[in-house]
């Protein structure tokens, strides 16, 4: 028993390691139930990886989730492969996150032939008119969140609206605008850490006389 | 089959998913980026596959899926698929590899700092660039309202909004 939670503490693991297969099958429940993707499905992620299955300790849950959020690309898709790589490895991350992304690829394909057959009868037009209302409607609500999640430092503010305007009067790529706010991020750490380093001299100097 | 094109899609999406940073709608931009570069879908395509890409299960990012599909059939849509996701699992991979360094220093979230800014104002690009063609039509710009503010009071999952703003553009043809 004291064994047990050594282990626990260890590695954030249980004892009840799972075979690919198990984890396959429950990421392919997710991939089929998770509708709508992010915090409903967060929700789901845990109940079934943490609750019903003793794979997870809610601190390596957390964890991971931290990992994840580092990642590029969709948060659900970075967390599942992770927790799978921590279950069983490369092979049980690549298994397990194509059973996760199965249902939607079929799906998808499907829609797509469908749509690309019918896309210029009338009622289909229409749809598609409601649709992208639909899409800007969303992009507004996940820009809202996105800004209220936003750390409040005036950095933040200054970066985002110079990549707006930047974006909006010449035609340039994505990529460079998130590289560059990568480097604004990091610049300011440097400047952060050779101001403290200037303010930190004048001390010394006082001691050494 | 072509190659080339298949190749092009390939190298299109491993940028998309390896720049996506700050979650699935991250990639909307970049994914906009590579279409309209290319020609490979018209708005109103590119429109449809981000819907579809909520509609369905899984992650916003399956809207590769249906780019890939447009572009160069079946064997468009898996190359497609598994390109988008792939910086995905090699950066969880590192990630658990070098974990604890990364999470002692102060660069790297000083870095995701830098980059949420950008996804932001990168995103409401995206919105703006869609939603200008609607701006004649009142509907349209209803729809836009109600779909956010209902999306952000979080009452409505977003299938269910998307499906809604279909029902209401059909009816709007009759």
């Amino acid at each position: 028993m004291q064994n047990k939670n050594e282990k626990i503490l260890e590695t954030g693991q249980t004892d009840n390691t799972p075979g690919w297969l198990d984890v396959a099958r429950v990421y392919l429940k997710i991939g089929t139930i998770g509708f709508g993707g992010g915090f409903a499905v967060m929700d789901l992620i845990h109940s079934e990886l943490v609750e019903k299955h003793p794979w997870l300790t809610e601190q390596r849950y957390q964890n991971m989730v931290a990992l994840a959020e580092m990642a590029p690309g969709a948060l659900t898709v970075n967390l599942l492969s992770g927790i799978a790589y921590r279950l069983g490895g490369v092979k049980t991350m690549i298994l397990a996150t194509t059973a996760l992304i199965l249902p939607s690829f079929v799906l998808i394909t499907l829609l797509a032939g469908a749509f690309l057959a019918w896309q210029n009868h009338p009622m289909v037009k229409g749809a598609l008119e409601g649709l992208t209302a639909g899409v800007v409607g969303l992009l507004l609500a996940v820009v809202w969140s996105m800004i209220k999640k936003a750390p409040r430092h005036w950095c933040c503010f200054v970066v985002g609206l110079l990549a707006f305007v930047l974006g909006i009067v010449m035609p340039i790529n994505p990529v460079w605008l998130v590289l560059m706010g990568g480097m604004a991020g990091a610049l300011k750490v440097v400047v952060e850490t050779l101001r403290n380093r200037h303010i930190n001299t004048p001390s010394e100097d006082n001691g050494t006389k | 089959m072509d190659i080339s094109l298949l190749y092009n899609l390939a190298h299109s999406f491993l940028k998309v998913g390896m720049f996506g940073f700050g979650g699935g709608f991250a990639m909307v931009p970049l994914m906009q980026n590579v279409v309209h570069q290319n020609a490979w879908l018209t708005p109103v395509q590119f429109a449809a596959a981000i819907a579809l890409g909520q509609v369905t299960p899984g992650p916003v990012a399956i809207s590769a899926t249906f780019i890939g599909y447009k572009v160069a059939g079946f064997s468009g849509a898996v190359v497609a698929t598994i390109a988008v996701f792939i910086p995905s699992l090699v950066a969880m991979y590192l990630l658990d590899k070098f974990y604890l360094k990364i999470r002692t220093s102060h660069i790297t979230q000083a870095i995701m700092h830098g980059i949420l800014p950008v996804v932001i104002a990168i995103i409401l690009h995206v919105a703006i660039s869609m939603g200008q063609p609607l701006m004649h039509s009142w509907w349209q710009i209803l729809t836009v309202i109600a779909v956010a503010s209902l999306a952000i009071s979080r009452r409505i999952g977003y299938g269910v909004l998307i499906a809604g703003s279909v029902v209401l553009g059909m009816l709007m043809v009759l």
